[in-house]
């Protein structure tokens, strides 16, 4: 099997979109081109196009995008497939173009993630992300993913003595980190005291979903982002030294969340990282920077646990301790994550890959992880019945 | 609030083994059965977890629902729509079906737990 | 100025209003917003606050700035009965304003809510503020209500169950009347209306400064030229 990497990157600013969805999807296609030195002209090497987006077709009424894409682009006569899976689809579709290198069916495969929720109002948006739930189980009671979410940390919090507070605490550092991210959605620190003390906390940070707050979930948002995957044999047509894709994991868990065996585990996390794990011969201890789905901040805690960093129960005293922060043991979501990066769905796994790839490079600015060797990325669809771990390495 | 129990909601046993499922499989979690039979979800359950969400989705003209999931005592769990003063984990609920959401193109029958 | 007496003619007769006692939240980042009464020489202030807003189509803040202008406007130049604005100020920038006017003692009329400052609530705070003067300063019995954008809508009508009386004409016309009554603000009113009084004397001579926004994130580029 050949070993593939990433020559290219690029992200569009993430919140609410001046453009229309091609155009904005292209913004992050160009960059991650012209970061690779790739000229989209006759020979431009590019074997392969997949977009990951869950909503284009529904919420954008548009289909078979990732077609319009190679010609807009000039990238003819790429191959080209449109990848859904959720909000996992980002981290899918460098899985497929993972294997079709690997495989020999391609030497370069170009990876762009866009989504453009803010078109449609909130409730038809959260209406819309609902519709991955059990149909007649979940969706028809009136059950969102916010409402999953907190029936969900309420369970967490019984059964390990997480707090609101520690929720807070992960709201504080994610917004702290995105202030660095010049791409992150939400330009806002929230203040500790204000968001989980405040007699008027009630009215600033309002339930959600209880006991989940508002600066608790993460908002919705547009965005794109792109990265350009090669066979490490052909990497040095391109100028930038290519970051190791080392493993790869992907689990799928039981659809609807009241059939999981253990309620407070996420088992297909734990399962698609110990995967990538095996992969790449690196075990948690390994990795200097990670990057986990957060759309609800009660997942960073049990993600960090399930991907191995920190013991069943404990990742919430690993945020007290500051060992998740810039400089602490395992410094997570640099990039802001989903709370305050955004989440633009199907561009998510992109993105985060993109933040890796920028810290294993040097390349993040303000928020750079002292030498970071090894990255890990959790990228997580439904409420964690799809969910999809890469680990990237720099090229020693 | 509380209106007559309408239709009813199922769970479904395998006819070759008898494990049970709910929602309903095509293919037994046990032995890869395909055959089902329908059993009504019914009576008491224990809560789970629960919560009161907000900011419903569109076609909902109400600022709250309460959730639940609950678990029975033949191991079946599920998610509905809940309706009790305080809800607190471990206390004991009854199983109902009532109207889960309206003025879409159907009404909805789901379950509420009271 | 002498007034004349077509201009007296064509003047409300006033009916005094108790006066809204200012008070502070400490918002989700921190800082504090005071929401205080504005006087009706303060209203050209408050409408140039809102005045560049007025050709953002997003969000309805077009049709939201031009009416609040106009409203304030025509208290300004004694043309509406009975109005109030209320401020809220982070800072002493004004980033939002609410208004209404009372139509007798027991019923009262609200306006509008615009948001200058977007993203931390500042909008709902207001909103409950001007129900808070409504029902617990000036002791009125309903307040009607409308909504111009979706997201008013949500805000207001769900979220607070208004009543519909959509046979019931509101003064701004278009959409049907939803009432807040006494027996729902009872209902809702810890956990929509908070702060403090009363507002430290500093806070407030701050808050009492008035300054313009210098930008506008709803309107990208604008810069208040000075």
């Amino acid at each position: 099997m050949r070993e593939v990497g990433i020559v290219g990157i690029g992200h569009t600013k993430f919140g609410r979109s001046k453009t229309g969805y091609i155009e904005m999807a292209c913004a992050a296609a160009l960059e991650a081109l012209d970061d690779a030195g790739v000229k989209p002209l006759a020979g431009h090497g590019i074997d392969q196009v997949l977009l990951a987006t869950m909503g284009a077709s529904m919420i954008n009424h548009q289909s078979s995008v990732a077609s319009a894409l190679v010609d807009t682009l000039n990238l003819r006569p790429a191959m080209a497939e449109t990848v859904e899976n959720g909000p996992a689809s980002g981290a899918s579709a460098i899985k497929m173009g993972y294997s079709l290198i690997a495989s020999g069916m391609a030497d370069t495969v170009l990876v762009i993630g866009a989504e453009m929720m803010r078109v449609v109002s909130g409730w038809e948006g959260t209406d819309f992300v609902a519709t991955m739930l059990h149909p007649e189980a979940e969706y028809d009671l009136g059950l969102t993913l916010p409402a999953l979410a907190g029936m969900f940390t309420r369970l967490v919090m019984d059964s390990y003595g997480v707090t609101e507070r520690d929720l807070a605490l992960v709201a504080v550092k994610n917004h702290q980190n995105a202030l660095a991210n010049p791409v992150a959605h939400i330009r806002l620190v929230p203040d500790l005291h204000a968001i989980s003390e405040d007699e008027d906390k009630d009215a600033v940070n309002p339930y959600v979903a209880e006991p989940l707050r508002l600066y608790d979930v993460c908002p919705v948002s547009d965005g794109a982002a792109a990265v350009l995957l090669c066979a490490l044999d052909v990497a040095e047509r391109f100028p930038k030294k290519p970051i190791r894709i080392a493993g790869i994991g992907q689990a799928t868990d039981t659809h609807t969340i009241a059939e999981r065996e253990v309620p407070t585990d996420l088992y297909a996390v734990r399962e698609a990282a110990r995967q990538a794990y095996r992969m790449s011969g690196l075990c948690p201890d390994d990795i200097d920077v990670a990057e986990l789905h957060d759309a609800f901040l009660i997942l960073e805690i049990v993600e960090s646990e399930e991907v191995g960093f920190f013991k069943r129960g404990e990742g919430h005293l690993a945020v007290r301790e500051g060992k998740t922060s810039l400089g602490g043991q395992i410094p997570i979501n640099t990039s802001g994550g989903l709370k305050a990066k955004g989440h633009p769905l199907g561009a998510t796994g992109v993105s985060q890959t993109v933040e890796i790839v920028k810290q294993l490079r040097g390349e993040a600015q303000g928020r750079q992880v002292t030498d970071a060797q090894r990255g890990l990325l959790v990228n997580f669809g439904g409420f964690g019945n799809n969910v999809v771990a890469l680990i990237l390495e720099k090229e020693a | 609030m509380f209106e007559e129990t309408e239709g009813a909601v199922y769970g479904y046993r395998c006819t070759a083994c008898n494990e049970l499922h709910y929602p309903k499989h095509q293919v037994c979690r046990a032995c890869a059965g395909r055959e089902f039979e329908e059993f009504p979800l019914e009576g008491e359950a224990t809560l789970v977890t629960w919560t009161k969400l907000y900011n419903l989705p569109e076609g909902y003209m109400k600022p709250y629902l309460y959730f639940g999931i609950v678990a029975y005592g033949n191991g079946i769990r599920a998610a509905g729509q809940l309706e009790v003063s305080s809800p607190r984990l471990g206390m004991k609920v009854a199983t109902t079906t009532g109207l889960v959401k309206e003025g879409g193109k159907d009404d909805v029958i789901g379950l509420i737990y009271r | 100025m002498a007034i004349d007496k077509t201009e007296q003619m064509l003047r409300p007769q006033e009916s005094p209003l108790a006066p809204y006692e200012a008070k502070y939240i400490t918002l989700a980042n921190g800082q504090k917003l005071v929401v205080h009464q504005l006087k009706r020489e303060q209203a050209p202030l408050a409408m140039e606050a809102v005045k560049p807003l007025m050709t953002v189509e997003a969000d309805f803040y077009d049709i939201v700035a031009s009416r609040v202008y106009a409203e304030l406007l025509g208290w300004y130049r004694y043309r509406v009965k009975d109005e109030y604005l209320l401020a809220g100020t982070i800072d002493g920038v004004i980033v939002g304003l609410v208004n209404g006017r009372t139509i007798d003692d027991k019923v009262g009329l609200s306006y509008h809510t615009i948001t200058l400052r977007q993203g931390l609530r500042i909008g709902a705070q207001l909103f409950a503020a001007k129900m808070e003067y409504h029902f617990d300063v000036l002791g009125q019995e309903e307040v009607w209500i409308v909504a111009e954008s979706p997201n008013g809508f949500k805000r207001w009508m769900i979220e607070y169950e208004l009543e519909p009386r959509p046979e019931q004409w509101h003064e701004l016309g278009g959409v049907p009347t939803y009432v807040l009554t006494r027996a729902l603000w009872e209902k809702h009113r810890q956990a929509k209306c908070t702060g403090r009084r009363p507002v430290p004397q500093e806070l407030l001579e701050t808050a009492s400064q008035l300054i313009l926004p210098e930008s506008y994130a709803q309107i990208p580029g604008y810069q208040r030229s000075v």
